[in-house]
């Protein structure tokens, strides 16, 4: 299978005592009255690849969109590479990608016209584009359908296409919602191969996930949780911020739980 | 300066795309064209046969048009990023977001002068009135209030393109925040084709263009909010 160039982006801090890839302190949000996380305190460390487990509404989607800096805590913070998601968004940015459950393509453009824009927006250099373009396609079995708009493409193609956007520049995280949905089983096996490779160049990898059987192979630890809280922190590379709970019940108390 | 080249041509990158996109999907850009032309063609039937009456109320049934067929324009260059959730892909992107304002205004205002330009041909075919003399001032007028427009549309279309009833509450929060545009975009051009011969042409161009540029300002200084939840 062919490989394209994994791009990592440089470590943040002195290297031998990086800051955390993700640090949250009693991270919450609020939708209206509802908690979709009340209070998370995690450290993940860098190059790790982290299992995010819990049932629907569980609060996975709503810690990547705050990391991926697509939406503002309502309390507490969140760190990655020691840069606040809230304050410094515009750093975050150049380093985080997310792959999320819609896939962000333009249907009337094509699979390459789509990516050559995300390459632009994501600074690619102009005399490597198309290299990388087609290296990203290849990778994700869609070199042959370059040329097609994508408003032709199946549920899975466009997954792989998301995906093959995430080769086109360095990344230090990368926070990945259900990356498995919707791809047959070669896709799968591309995802889990990709996570991989991406933990091995030493880049984070966060995966929220129903599929933890599927996931343990490839990652070094995982968290579960269950109502916006952590219910259980297990393996290596993640473990509870000790930082405390002071604004926990405060939170609590405004979103009338 | 490099950060400037860099977020023009992420700007301009954005409007291509935006133009690409719209191209592609011929028939919602036809479909405005005609609706403008319809639009003008009912103002003709409320005045009636009168020649003369049409003429004079052309320049504020040109803006008119250009207003209503505007505000589906702009509408609907942000409705491209809804797909899939594109608008907040492009978000997460590291680029000033001050250039996500200014691809969006851009292609704003290419649809907007193609609109325009469409417009005061047919206003001069169905109203019977001679451009001749008057168009590069009607150039001006034109590229102007297509650019306070476009600065106006793309700020509301990005407040309002999350929302549920988008198509009322776009023209419903713009147009009383383009009421001074209209005003001195019909007066501009009435002035134009009447032969300017107050000399006041220059005085409704510099309000339009001081208009532009506290919009435009505005508009860049202020879109990125919208942009997070």
């Amino acid at each position: 299978m062919p490989q394209t160039t994994i791009y990592v982006a440089p470590s943040l801090g002195p290297p031998d005592n990086p800051p955390p890839a993700v640090a949250t302190v009693e991270l919450a949000r609020l939708f209206g009255r509802s908690a979709a996380l009340a209070g998370v305190s995690l450290r993940v460390e860098p190059g790790c690849a982290i299992a995010l487990l819990g049932p629907n509404g569980a609060g996975k989607t709503t810690l990547l969109r705050i990391l991926s800096t697509a939406i503002r805590p309502t309390f507490g913070s969140a760190e990655v590479d020691g840069l606040d998601v809230a304050r410094h968004g515009d750093l975050v940015r150049t380093r985080v990608a997310y792959l999320s459950h819609s896939s962000g393509l333009y249907d009337d453009l094509t699979a390459a016209e789509n990516l050559r824009f995300a390459a632009t927006m994501l600074g690619v250099p102009r005399d490597e584009t198309e290299r990388r373009i087609t290296e990203a396609l290849e990778e994700v079995a869609l070199r042959t359908n370059g040329a097609q708009r994508v408003a032709g493409f199946s549920a899975g193609m466009r997954k792989r296409l998301a995906l093959a956007r995430l080769l086109l520049s360095p990344h230090s995280l990368l926070l990945l919602d259900e990356p498995h949905a919707a791809l047959d089983e070669d896709g799968m096996r591309l995802v889990d191969d990709l996570i991989r490779r991406w933990r091995e160049v030493g880049i984070t990898v966060l995966v929220a996930s129903h599929a933890a059987d599927r996931l343990r192979p490839m990652v070094d630890g995982s968290v579960r949780l269950d109502g916006g809280l952590v219910a259980e922190v297990s393996g290596s590379g993640v473990s509870l911020n000790p930082v405390g709970n002071a604004l926990t019940e405060p939170m609590m108390a405004a979103a009338g739980q | 300066m490099n950060g400037f080249r860099q977020t023009a041509g992420v700007a301009l990158t954005i409007a291509r795309k935006d133009a690409l996109a719209e191209l592609r999907g011929k028939h919602a850009a036809t479909s405005t064209l005609f609706f403008a032309a319809i639009v003008l063609l009912l103002f003709g039937f409320a005045l009636g046969p009168d020649s003369r009456r049409l003429q004079e109320a052309a320049p504020g049934l040109l803006w008119l048009a250009i207003v209503f067929a505007g505000l589906l324009a702009v509408g609907r260059l942000h409705l491209i990023e809804t797909q899939d959730a594109a608008l907040e892909q492009l978000a997460l992107y590291p680029i000033d977001r001050r250039a996500i304002y200014a691809g969006k205004a851009l292609s704003g205002l290419a649809a907007m002068l193609v609109l325009g330009i469409v417009l005061l041909g047919a206003v001069a075919i169905l109203y019977g009135i001679d451009l001749a003399g008057a168009w590069p001032a009607l150039a001006a007028t034109l590229l102007l209030g297509c650019i306070g427009f476009a600065a106006v549309g793309t700020f509301y279309a990005g407040v309002t393109v999350r929302m549920a009833a988008r198509e009322v509450m776009l023209p419903l929060l713009m147009l009383p925040v383009i009421a001074p545009l209209l005003l001195a975009a019909v007066k501009a051009t009435a002035t134009a084709l009447g032969g300017d011969p107050f000399g006041e042409l220059g005085a409704w161009l510099q309000l339009l263009a001081g208009y532009d540029i506290v919009m435009l300002i505005a508009g860049a200084g202020t879109y990125g909010f919208l942009l997070e939840e």
